[in-house]
C-alpha cells in the first residue's frame, strides 16, 4: 500500500511550475499542484492524461506533471542580430482528441530530463527556429512587409506545434536592447582578440609553411571562440571525424567547436556514454512517431510523389530498425573495450543523426502546411534529411578498424 | 520556398588564382553522387601533401555552413602544383567547393579569382580577394563578407549594403557602402563625446557628402531608440564620387544589420531610396526607376532581399516580383524603415 513510507519522502520542488518550469516529474505519492496536469506513461510509452492532485501509478509507469501556461519568452532569430527579437506567448493545449499521441507528450518522454526548465525550452526553440531562417524555410527579412509577416507566422506556429508540441498564443517582434547589449558583447570579442592575437604575433609571421601539416594551427588551439559564433551545428561538426583520414590538426578545432556548442543542448553536462545513450533513445522513440506522422499527410495525385514518398517511409523504417539494432558504444568487439576518444567520435555520429531528426520534424511541419506545387521540394530536402540519417547512424555502426599508416 | 532546386546547381564549378611567380591556378571541382566515400576528395598530379592540405582546408570551412547535405562528393583538382610555401590558392579551393554545390554564385560572368588564405578556417576567417581578376575584386576578411554579413567572432560589426549605381546604360553597376562599427570606450556621459555627428567618419568623400552621410546616419540612429551615443562608426564606400542620395537607405540598412538592430537576410540587401526625414524613419522615392530595376533583376541572385521605395510599387514591371522569387530573392517596397 506504501501508507507509511508516503510521510517520509521529501514533497517534490514545485516552485515556479508554470512560470519559469515548465514540467517535472513525479513519483508516486507527490501531489500534482493545482491547474497542472499529470501524464502517466506505462512501460510500453503509451501515455494517459489525468487530472492533477494525487499522483497514483502501477509498477513500472512514469509519471510527470505540466503546467499548461501560458508562457512568454523571448526569442533571438539571428545569432548576430541580438538587439532585435520576437517575443513568444505559447500554452500547452488541451490534449487533441484525435490524435493517439499528444506531441508534447511525445517531447516530454523522449527529450526531458527530470525537469523542463522554460529557459531550456526556450534555447531549443530558438535553436529550431534559427535553423529554419538559415536555411531558408521560414523567412524573415529586413522590412518585413505584411504577407512576409503572416507567412512567417504561420510557419513559425506550425514548427512549434510540430516540433514541440506548443501552441503558439502570441508572437510580436520586440527590441531585445534593454537585455543584451550588442556593444558589450563587441568589447568582450575585441578583449578576446586582443588576448589571442598577442601570442600568435610572438610564435610567428602569419603566412607560414605548413608542409606535411603537422604543426598546430594557432587559431585552432586557444579558442577565440566564446561568444557568438558563425552559424554552426552539431551536425557540421560530425563532418571532420566521419572521414578516417583526418589530418592532425583538425581534431584541436573540432574539439573548440564541440566545446563552445556545448551549452546549446540539454545534454551538454552529461558524460560522452549517456549523450550517446540519450540521443539513440530519442531516435528510438521519435522515429515511428515521426514516420507515422509523415503517413497521415495528404499527398497530391500522381504516381512519382507516391513512390518518392513510400520510399522516404520505407528509408525511415530503415533507419529506426538500424537504430534498434545499434551496437554497444564501449567495445570495439567482445572482450576489447573502446577508446574514449573513438566513442566521442561514435558520439559525434549519434548527434547527427538527432540533428537530422530535428530538421525532419520541421519539415514535417512544412509538409504540413505545403500546397502541392511545393511539395518536389520539400521530398528533395527529405532525401537530403535521410541521408543525413542514415549517413550518422552508418559512422556510428562502423566497426572499429584501428589507424593504419599509409604504406606504398 | 526559396531552397535552391537541383537543376540550378553545377555539377563542375572552376575557380581561379592567380601563384606568386605569375602563373594562373585553376581549381576545378566536380560534384557526384557520395556512395559511401568520403565528402571531399582532393587530386593533384605529384603534390599528395598539397592536395591533403587542400582537403583540410575546404573541410574546416565547412564548419560555417548550416546545411549539411552528405549526398554527394566533391572532387577538386588542381591543373598545376603550387609551391609547398604558398598558401594564397586556400580561399580558391573553399570557394570552388561552394561553387559547385551552388552555396556561391559569382557576381559576375567570366572566371572567378580568389586569393587568400586562413589560420581559422572554421570560423569563416580569411585574409583574401574575390573578383574576376581585372577590377571588381573585393577584399574580404570572412567568408560571410561575400554577402555582407558580420564577422560572428570579430570585435567590429562590418555590414555591407548595395545601391544600384547609374551612370547611363553600359556603365551601371552595384556598388556597395559598407559601415563598421565598434562600441564607444568611455561612457557616453562624458563630455568627449559632443555629438553623434562626430563619432561618424567617411574617408574618401569630399566634405558635402561627409555631411551627408552623418546627417543621415544621425537622424536614423535618432529613430532607432538605442542607436545613439554608443558606437564608433566608420562609412565606405567601393567608389567616392558619385551624385545623388539614393545610397541612403542602403547605408541605413547597412548601419542597422552592423548594430545587430535588424533581422539578417540571408543573401544581400540591395536598397535604393532616400529621405528627408530619416528621424522619423520615412523612405522618399528616388529617380532612374526604370534602369536601376533593370540593373537588380540582372545581378539578383538567391537569398537576396530587395528594398525600393513605396511610390515604385505600383509602377513595378509585371512578373518583376515573380522572377525575382523564381531565383530566391525577394522585393518589397516600403515607406518606413523597421518592423512593419
Amino acid at each position: 500500500m506504501g501508507i507509511f513510507s508516503r510521510r517520509r519522502k521529501p514533497a517534490v520542488d514545485i516552485d515556479g511550475l508554470g512560470v519559469s518550469l515548465v514540467a517535472l516529474r513525479l513519483d508516486a505519492g507527490d501531489c500534482a499542484p493545482v491547474g497542472s496536469t499529470v501524464v502517466v506513461f506505462n512501460a510500453g510509452g503509451h501515455a494517459r492524461r489525468a487530472p492533477a492532485g494525487k499522483v497514483a501509478c502501477e509498477q513500472g509507469e512514469t509519471v510527470l506533471c505540466f503546467h499548461p501556461g501560458p508562457y512568454t519568452v523571448h526569442l533571438a532569430p539571428f545569432a548576430s542580430a541580438p538587439e532585435w527579437g520576437l517575443r513568444l506567448r505559447f500554452v500547452v493545449d488541451a490534449a487533441n482528441p484525435r490524435v493517439t499521441q499528444q506531441r508534447f507528450d511525445l517531447y516530454l518522454y523522449s527529450e526531458m530530463v527530470e525537469r523542463l526548465e522554460l529557459e531550456t525550452l526556450r534555447v531549443a526553440a530558438q535553436a529550431a527556429l534559427q535553423m529554419e531562417l538559415a536555411q531558408g524555410a521560414l523567412d524573415l527579412p529586413p522590412c518585413t512587409t505584411m504577407d512576409e509577416w503572416h507567412a512567417f507566422r504561420a510557419g513559425l506556429n506550425q514548427l512549434m506545434y510540430t516540433r514541440f508540441g506548443v501552441t503558439v498564443d502570441d508572437c510580436v517582434p520586440v527590441d531585445l536592447g534593454d537585455q543584451v547589449d550588442y556593444a558589450e558583447v563587441l568589447k568582450a570579442r575585441a578583449a578576446i582578440e586582443a588576448e589571442v592575437a598577442a601570442p600568435a604575433e610572438a610564435s610567428a609571421s602569419p603566412p607560414r609553411v605548413e608542409g606535411a601539416a603537422t604543426t598546430s594551427e594557432p587559431g585552432a588551439g586557444p579558442t577565440p571562440t566564446s561568444s557568438a559564433q558563425a552559424p554552426r551545428t552539431a551536425a557540421t561538426a560530425g563532418l571532420a571525424v566521419q572521414e578516417g583520414t583526418a589530418a592532425s590538426s583538425e581534431p584541436a578545432a573540432l574539439a573548440a567547436l564541440t566545446a563552445e556548442q556545448a551549452p546549446r543542448t540539454t545534454t551538454a553536462a552529461m558524460p560522452t556514454a549517456q549523450q550517446d545513450a540519450f540521443a539513440l533513445r530519442r531516435l528510438f522513440i521519435e522515429l515511428p512517431s515521426l514516420a507515422s506522422e509523415l503517413r497521415t499527410l495528404v499527398l497530391p495525385d500522381g504516381l512519382q510523389i507516391f513512390q518518392q514518398h513510400q520510399a522516404l517511409l520505407l528509408r525511415l523504417g530503415m533507419a529506426a530498425l538500424n537504430v534498434n539494432t545499434m551496437p554497444a558504444l564501449a567495445w570495439a568487439a567482445p572482450d576489447q573495450p573502446l577508446a574514449p576518444e573513438e566513442q566521442a567520435s561514435r558520439t559525434v555520429q549519434t548527434q547527427l543523426a538527432v540533428q537530422a531528426l530535428d530538421e525532419a520534424w520541421a519539415l514535417l511541419a512544412r509538409f504540413q502546411r505545403a500546397d502541392h506545387a511545393q511539395w518536389p521540394a520539400l521530398l528533395e530536402d527529405a532525401d537530403r534529411i535521410c541521408a543525413n540519417l542514415e549517413t550518422g547512424l552508418a559512422f556510428r555502426r562502423a566497426p572499429y578498424a584501428p589507424r593504419a599508416e599509409p604504406s606504398l | 520556398m526559396t531552397t535552391l532546386s537541383a537543376a540550378t546547381v553545377p555539377t563542375n564549378a572552376e575557380c581561379r588564382s592567380i601563384l606568386p611567380d605569375g602563373r594562373v591556378l585553376t581549381i576545378t571541382a566536380s560534384r557526384r553522387p557520395r556512395a559511401n566515400r568520403a565528402h571531399v576528395k582532393c587530386t593533384i598530379a605529384g603534390a599528395p601533401a598539397i592536395a591533403e592540405k587542400m582537403q583540410e582546408v575546404v573541410r574546416l570551412a565547412r564548419h560555417t555552413e548550416v546545411r549539411l547535405d552528405s549526398r554527394d562528393q566533391v572532387v577538386l583538382s588542381m591543373d598545376i602544383a603550387p609551391g609547398a610555401a604558398d598558401r594564397d590558392w586556400e580561399l580558391a579551393a573553399v570557394l570552388a567547393d561552394r561553387m559547385v554545390r551552388g552555396l556561391f554564385q559569382p557576381k559576375h560572368k567570366g572566371h572567378q579569382y580568389a586569393q587568400g588564405w586562413s589560420d581559422a578556417w572554421q570560423l569563416g576567417r580569411v585574409h583574401g580577394t574575390v573578383g574576376d581578376g581585372a577590377a571588381g575584386t573585393q577584399h574580404i576578411t570572412h567568408l560571410g563578407a561575400l554577402s555582407g554579413h558580420a564577422d560572428p567572432s570579430a570585435g567590429v560589426s562590418t555590414v555591407r549594403a548595395w545601391f544600384p549605381l547609374h551612370s547611363g546604360g553600359i556603365n551601371d553597376s552595384l556598388a556597395w557602402v559598407e559601415v563598421s562599427v565598434f562600441a564607444i570606450e568611455s561612457a557616453p556621459d562624458g563630455q568627449a563625446v559632443t555629438s553623434e555627428e562626430d563619432t561618424i567618419a567617411a574617408p574618401g568623400l569630399d566634405l558635402s557628402a561627409q555631411q551627408e552621410v552623418r546627417q543621415t546616419l544621425a537622424g536614423a540612429r535618432h529613430f532607432d531608440a538605442k542607436g545613439l551615443g554608443r558606437w564608433r562608426s566608420v562609412v565606405r564606400f567601393s567608389q567616392p564620387r558619385f551624385q545623388g542620395g539614393s545610397y541612403q537607405l542602403a547605408l541605413v540598412m547597412a548601419d542597422r544589420l552592423a548594430r545587430g538592430r535588424e533581422f539578417v537576410p540571408r543573401g544581400r540587401i540591395i536598397a535604393t531610396g532616400c529621405s528627408s526625414a530619416w528621424h522619423a524613419g520615412r523612405v522618399d522615392t528616388v529617380e532612374g526607376r526604370q534602369p536601376k530595376l533593370e540593373l537588380i533583376l540582372m545581378q539578383a541572385t538567391a537569398g537576396d532581399r530587395i528594398l525600393l521605395p513605396k511610390a515604385w510599387e505600383p509602377e513595378l514591371p509585371p512578373g518583376f516580383a515573380a522572377e525575382l522569387r523564381q531565383r530566391g530573392a525577394s522585393v518589397a517596397c516600403i515607406e518606413r524603415i523597421g518592423m512593419i
